[in-house]
């Protein structure tokens, strides 16, 4: 570990996650909403869609979410704001990362880069269509959510931890 | 606030938001398979540590009158099933919603594809919400939090749960210290 804390490879868990959770402030104090990253996937989704779908199909859910409103494009910068703050940190720290983590060959058994390929398309696909249907993910449920002592929240991240063990533990091997 | 002011925010804040994610290595799809197996634990860390400071920012900012909260409502049918579903992804995928976006920036070239995947899966459900919604957004309990249910105040019991997570990280670290965790590569990978 050599330089800053700018260039260091890892902070401690709980330096990381008292920033993220000090972002709650400009959340709540200029978007006026809370952390979250799921909605913005219909943003893009809806978007892509009014390619070859004009009236998205007249879709209020669509629609609502492709609307040229504040939060809709601030959550959407938001991920790409994450995106790029990790290249930062990465380029800073020197810790590139290979096209395909190490832990997948054990874990899925097969070092083939079409399976991963394939499993990691059909894993957003779950991800996000779940997150649709609890209407929030590990952000928005997760540290909003629970911040906020929303109870629907709770339920929601209890049973996504709980999908997510049972997985972990069933389908893929040990790693 | 303009379109473009809220962007050039998001923007900002995403960055710092990726920084810490990048520097907490929670990113790793090692740690998140690690998390789930049970195994490694710096999921649980740096989440709850985001929650326990998020409840206490915001007890301060509701009890000042600069902000309200904004919870979402309890529909206890989709907060299950779509909460196994995510879950089930999130650890195929090795990332979350947001954190795929931190492994594309730091170099892993699946994510590209789980966010392709995730782009297909939530407007597959933006177009299936006609018929999904009636279905499973029942059971409509309202934007409840735990505060309203036990008739105390908001600011009172988020100080008791950032105190209790407080107390849980204290005895994790313990059981289990971060340092570890890491792996040699800064990766969760525990492999001999």
């Amino acid at each position: 570990m050599t330089g800053n804390i700018f260039q260091s490879k890892s902070w401690s868990p709980y330096a990381a996650g008292i920033v993220i959770g000090l972002l709650q402030i400009p959340a709540f104090l200029l978007i006026e909403t809370a952390l979250g990253a799921s909605s913005s996937y219909v943003t893009i989704g809806a978007l892509l869609s009014g390619i070859w779908d004009g009236d998205l199909s007249g879709n209020s859910y669509l629609l609502k979410h492709a609307a040229t409103t504040g939060k809709n494009w601030w959550q959407v910068a938001l991920v790409l704001g994450i995106a790029l703050g990790a290249f930062i940190s990465m380029r800073l720290s020197g810790a590139r990362r290979k096209a395909i983590s190490p832990i997948w060959a054990r874990t899925l058994g097969t070092s083939r880069p079409a399976a991963r390929y394939a499993l990691a398309f059909g894993a957003g696909f779950l991800m996000l269509f779940g997150a649709r249907i609890a209407d929030g993910c590990t952000s928005g449920h997760g540290l909003s959510g629970v911040a906020q002592l929303s109870i629907g929240s709770t339920v929601a991240v209890a049973a996504m931890f709980a999908g997510g063990i049972a997985t972990a533990l069933l389908v893929l091997r040990r790693i | 606030m303009s379109v473009f002011s809220a962007i050039l925010i998001g923007i900002l804040m995403g960055t710092v938001f990726g920084f810490a994610l990048e520097k907490s290595r929670v990113f790793e799809p090692g740690m998140i398979v690690g998390q789930m197996q049970l195994r490694n634990f710096i999921m649980l860390k740096v989440f709850l540590t985001a929650v326990a400071v998020g409840a206490l920012v915001l007890a301060v900012m509701t009890s000042m009158g600069w902000a309200s909260l904004h919870p979402k409502g309890a529909l206890y049918v989709a907060d299950v099933i779509g909460g196994l579903i995510l879950g089930a992804g999130i650890a195929l995928a090795g990332a979350c919603p947001g954190t795929v976006l931190a492994q594309i920036g730091a170099g892993y070239r699946d994510a590209l594809f789980v966010l392709a995947g995730g782009i297909a899966g939530a407007t597959f459900y933006g177009y299936l919400d006609p018929v999904l919604a009636p279905l499973l957004k029942t059971l409509d309990a309202g934007k409840i939090t735990f505060a309203d249910s036990f008739g105390l105040p908001y600011w009172f019991l988020a100080v008791l749960l950032a105190v209790l997570i407080g107390v849980v990280l204290f005895i994790l670290e313990k059981v289990s210290p971060w340092r570890v965790e890491m792996g040699a590569d800064v990766d969760g990978d525990l492999a001999p």
